[in-house]
């Protein structure tokens, strides 16, 4: 059984899904199963009805990373001297 | 960007192919999202502390994940958005590995920019469209181009480098406004703007004077938009001497 991170997934990689109606996403035949507080959720547009099955934390949503000082620039240039040459694996940053 | 339809393949397979994930995300249903593509997902954000300066959090973010870089580990940094939009972390720890030897790249994602040019039909084309991080223009004297769109990031963080007090109201968004009066009218329209995190919301554009915003209610997450205020002027000067090469070409 699809839970309703399953389902939100499924709904945003679904063109007719992302952009129904309320309505009728809440009535469309393939969230038939889908938990009762994500129906409510989509029905209300309220995701605080998603934490009684998701839980709810607060996240810092922005990295404020350009309101400056010299002082953070200048320990930057210090950072980069500290490098030295090892290793091979790899790293990726993605989206997320 | 918008849980299920934003993540390229790439970044899936990346992050699927990875020995380990690090997390720093805006939401914590995306989290959950990102747990079910991979068993060891770590999440960045116990890093922040109340009071803490956020650079602090930032450079800690990278020596975690260079650790596990040195331990020998595959690693992926997943960043909400464009891992290298206003994301100093990213940017940093791949230079830092690239530094050191090791293989790194970044790759592209789908930013809160990129959601908004779609949303609210802006084509940076057109007029262009300056970006600059809201603080700047409190921090630094910064010129604005008042012919173009001009989008003003993390409105909702001005002048705060902690995670305490993450709305520092009225007063500082005040002092941002009277900068932008020696541009703009107070009666300019503009625009407050968040794109939506989950498939079932809708992006929230809010229309207001710009006399308007020290009081308004603004998000964390908010972008502020402000459209051009002049037409854009003829350079004169610089068409005559383009019409004289064109006779050059012609000849």
């Amino acid at each position: 059984m699809l839970d309703s991170i399953d389902m939100l997934e499924a709904i945003g990689q679904d063109a007719s899904l992302r952009y129904a109606t309320a309505e009728a996403l809440a009535t469309d035949s393939s969230l038939e199963d889908a938990p009762e507080a994500l129906k409510a959720a989509i029905l209300s547009g309220a995701r605080s009805e998603l934490s009684s099955e998701l839980g709810h934390r607060v996240m810092q949503a922005t990295q404020v990373t350009q309101n400056p000082g010299k002082e953070d620039d200048d320990e930057d240039e210090d950072d980069d001297k500290e490098g030295s040459s090892l290793g091979h694996n790899g790293l990726k940053a993605s989206n997320g | 960007m918008t849980l299920g339809s934003h993540l390229t393949p790439l970044a899936r397979s990346h992050i699927q192919q990875a020995d380990v994930v690090f997390a720093a995300v805006s939401d914590n249903i995306v989290e959950m999202w990102l747990e079910r593509m991979h068993p060891d997902v770590r999440s960045l954000q116990p890093y922040y502390g109340e009071g803490k300066p956020r650079i602090d959090t930032y450079r800690e973010w990278v020596e975690v994940m260079m650790a596990e870089v040195r331990a020998g580990k595959r690693v992926c940094g997943v960043f909400y958005g464009h891992p290298g939009i206003f994301a100093w972390s990213p940017h940093k720890v791949i230079e830092v590995a690239r530094w050191e030897g090791y293989e790194a790249r970044m790759e592209p994602g789908i930013s809160a920019e990129d959601c908004l040019y779609a949303d609210l039909g802006i084509d940076p084309g057109t007029f262009g469209c300056q970006h600059v991080e809201a603080s700047q223009l409190l921090f630094y004297e910064r010129s604005i181009d008042t012919t173009g769109h001009v989008v003003l990031w993390q409105i909702g963080m001005l002048g705060n480098r902690s995670v305490a007090n993450p709305d520092q109201g009225s007063a500082y968004r005040g002092l941002l406004v009277e900068r932008l009066l020696q541009d703009y009218p107070g009666e300019h329209e503009v625009i407050l703007y968040r794109c939506a995190t989950l498939p079932i919301e809708h992006p929230r554009i809010r229309r207001l004077h710009l006399c308007e915003l020290p009081l308004a209610d603004i998000q964390q997450e908010e972008t502020l938009i402000i459209p051009p205020a002049r037409p854009l002027r003829r350079n004169e000067l610089l068409r005559q001497r383009l019409a004289m090469l064109d006779k050059e070409h012609a000849a």
